[in-house]
């Protein structure tokens, strides 16, 4: 995957040397990777770990939390399409239409039926992957824009039902007053609170993806992502796994949709279109594709942006647009790939050496 | 009064927008047929030619034709400038990163708009004034002819540029088979920058003409230019002829839908239409020359 000729230094690199030598000590080292025992935890996982329990104690800004709460919901729709996108090989524009499917169920089944919200949550996951089964069976077997083109019809056609069926959706209004998510008695009522939520869930869903691309059915993604005709003549029913991913990709969208839903106690069809398909994706991509830390670093950092451009009003979206192809032409592979490659190699050179010789002893 | 009343008034109404579908489809296929690329930013063209001879009207004081000619230019000029800046540089990049970069250029072209134009709804003045014709029992408006016959007139010269000169035989030739065009001398670059331009100025001719009719507004592009996707993809993909069949029968099927379900649902059916194509003939109604060959 990597070319030989990303190595070499250029002259300008060093614009982003200086403020990104700190994130090379912690990204993982892509010349260690084949040589490590995948199933270990490793030192840098209890960083990341501890990172994320200490944040929001030493920052206790209650903005900054709100922010981590959007961005752990938006890292779980994230690392549901890297499965599929990044995995897979696959496009989905229709990504947010299963997340809507997911705020709407629990939306619906907490304020119209009284459902207590844990069973909302697994409801969400379930109904959304079960439409993505029904949606995805006839569809999968477009490919590159086609797919692209198929899913985003699926969102728009969520998003007109939403906003005509009045009676069951509140259509452009919405529904309020969904309630905080509790569970046995304790009410996550707090942005404190909902964030050690998500991030429990998000870290659930991650040693889940973990495992699963350690299976025979990941490594089955992988291999319908580098050739469907090599994969089909090794006896993978490429079928059957690209419906795999994109089932499993709606279920956390769904685990997302539930979150959000009793996150922000409203549901509205604006919050699920084409914007936030695209806004996904940027994640994935912007994270690495293939990569599974990657996707939630392309979360917090996309929330963070979109939150930072929120406040210069009129000119956001102009401005948002802009960084966004500005980051693609820039970062092709991934912000994540690219610093591993250049920044990395070039500014640890010789302390990773030393490690690396001690691995392969 | 049932339905079926409608049914001719609403039939000539598809029509009109059906070539408006065509004009915006024939970008994409122009696009398409010199490289693999689908611009998502296609049905921003439309808004732009709209809103750019809008306020060279209005503000410039321009005349009319004058004004239209400038705007055509100026979109031109930005559908180069799109690749330039944005396509060229990812010209080796894969099917995800080209579309997540058509689309954030169609965010930041649509909101640029907004920026500098204003959101308000915008309208055209029509070319010869608004007073209806009444055919039969039909009622047309005089736009609605300008619009046919404009499609009519670039299906033409878009026919003459790809089949009877050098250039459309060689934005083909790059398409069909880029290492053998470069062999022969062919700037597979050059072609996609061209392509660019032509599908641009499409675009905003499509957009000109149109705006008297509808009203265009900073937004409206996203969805005229994925309406026109579909269209083309209905026709058959790849095929100058199948997106003007497709543009028509989908401005038809959706003008009429509106007589027999709820006027809410109405851009809807253009996608369920896109996927029941997709699904049963992926090929479109005419066939296309790239699904079999491509696989895509």
């Amino acid at each position: 995957m990597v070319d030989t000729n990303q190595k070499e230094f250029r002259k300008r690199d060093l614009l982003y040397v200086v403020p990104l030598w700190l994130l090379s000590l912690i990204l993982p080292d892509p010349h260690l990777d084949h040589l490590r025992k995948e199933s270990r935890f490793r030192r840098r996982d209890l960083f990341y770990l501890g990172g994320l329990l200490l944040l929001p104690l030493m920052w206790p800004d209650t903005h900054l939390h709100h922010l981590m709460v959007l961005a752990g919901i938006n890292a779980i729709l994230a690392l549901g399409l890297s499965l599929f996108l990044g995995y897979a090989g696959q496009i989905s524009l229709g990504h947010a239409a299963f997340f809507g499917i997911g705020v709407y169920t629990t939306a619906i089944l907490t304020t119209r039926y009284g459902f207590p919200t844990f069973v909302a949550f697994w409801a969400s996951a379930l109904v959304s992957a079960a439409l993505a089964y029904l949606i995805g069976k006839p569809i999968l077997k477009l490919k590159g824009y086609f797919l692209a083109l198929a899913t985003l019809g699926f969102g728009e056609i969520f998003l007109v039902i939403v906003r005509e069926s009045h009676s069951l959706t509140g259509g452009v209004i919405g529904i309020f007053g969904i309630p905080w998510f509790s569970l046995a008695g304790f009410s996550f009522d707090t942005y404190l609170k909902q964030y050690y939520l998500t991030w429990g869930v998000l870290i659930g869903l991650l040693l889940f993806s973990k495992n699963l691309i350690r299976s025979k059915i990941g490594r089955a993604f992988l291999a319908v992502a580098t050739s469907e005709d090599a994969a089909s003549t090794v006896g993978i029913k490429v079928a059957q796994i690209k419906l795999g991913a994109f089932v499993i990709g709606a279920a956390f969208a769904g685990f997302a949709g539930s979150l959000f839903a009793c996150v922000m106690s409203t549901a509205n069809p604006e919050t699920f279109g084409l914007n936030l398909s695209v806004l996904i994706i940027m994640m994935v991509i912007l994270g690495g594709m293939g990569n599974l830390y990657g996707p939630i670093a392309g979360a917090i950092f996309l929330t963070w942006l979109v939150d930072i451009l929120g406040k210069y009003q009129e000119y956001s979206l102009p401005i948002y647009g802009l960084i966004l192809i500005l980051l693609l032409i820039s970062f092709p592979d991934g912000i994540g790939t690219r610093l591993n490659i250049r920044l990395i190699y070039l500014i640890s050179y010789f302390g990773r050496k030393k490690r690396r010789e001690k691995a392969e002893l | 009064m049932t339905p079926w009343a409608y049914i001719p008034q609403l039939f000539s109404a598809g029509i009109t927008i059906g070539a408006i579908y065509a004009l915006v489809g024939l970008g994409f296929v122009t696009i398409a047929r010199a490289s693999q690329i689908i611009n998502f930013a296609q049905g921003e063209f439309v808004m732009l030619g709209a809103m750019i001879t809008f306020f060279l009207l209005k503000g410039g004081g321009l005349p009319y034709p004058l004004a239209a000619l400038v705007a055509v230019i100026l979109v031109v000029i930005i559908g180069f400038l799109l690749h330039i800046t944005v396509l060229y540089p990812l010209r080796k990049a894969s099917i995800p990163i080209l579309l997540m970069a058509t689309l954030g250029a169609s965010i930041f072209i649509s909101n640029t708009t907004a920026l500098v134009f204003g959101t308000l709804p915008r309208t055209l003045p029509a070319f010869l004034g608004n007073q209806p014709l009444q055919i039969g029992g039909i009622f047309i408006v005089p736009q609605s002819l300008f619009v046919l016959g404009a499609t009519f007139l670039l299906l033409i010269s878009l026919y003459l540029l790809s089949h009877r000169t050098l250039l459309g035989k060689a934005m083909e030739a790059s398409s069909t088979d880029p290492l053998g065009a470069d062999l022969l001398g062919i700037s597979r670059n050059l072609m996609v920058f061209l392509a660019f331009g032509v599908s641009a100025g499409m675009g905003a001719i499509a957009g000109i003409f149109i705006t008297p009719i509808f009203y265009t507004s900073y937004h409206a592009g996203t969805l005229i230019g994925l309406k026109g996707f579909v269209a083309a993809v209905l026709g058959g993909w790849g095929k100058n002829s199948g997106a003007i069949l497709g543009g028509f029968v989908l401005g038809v099927v959706e003008s009429l839908s509106i007589a027999f379900i709820p006027s809410g649902y109405k851009d809807a059916v253009a996608f369920v239409i896109l996927l029941l194509i997709l699904y049963f003939r992926p090929k479109g109604i005419l066939g296309s020359p790239f699904i079999d060959s491509r696989r895509w």
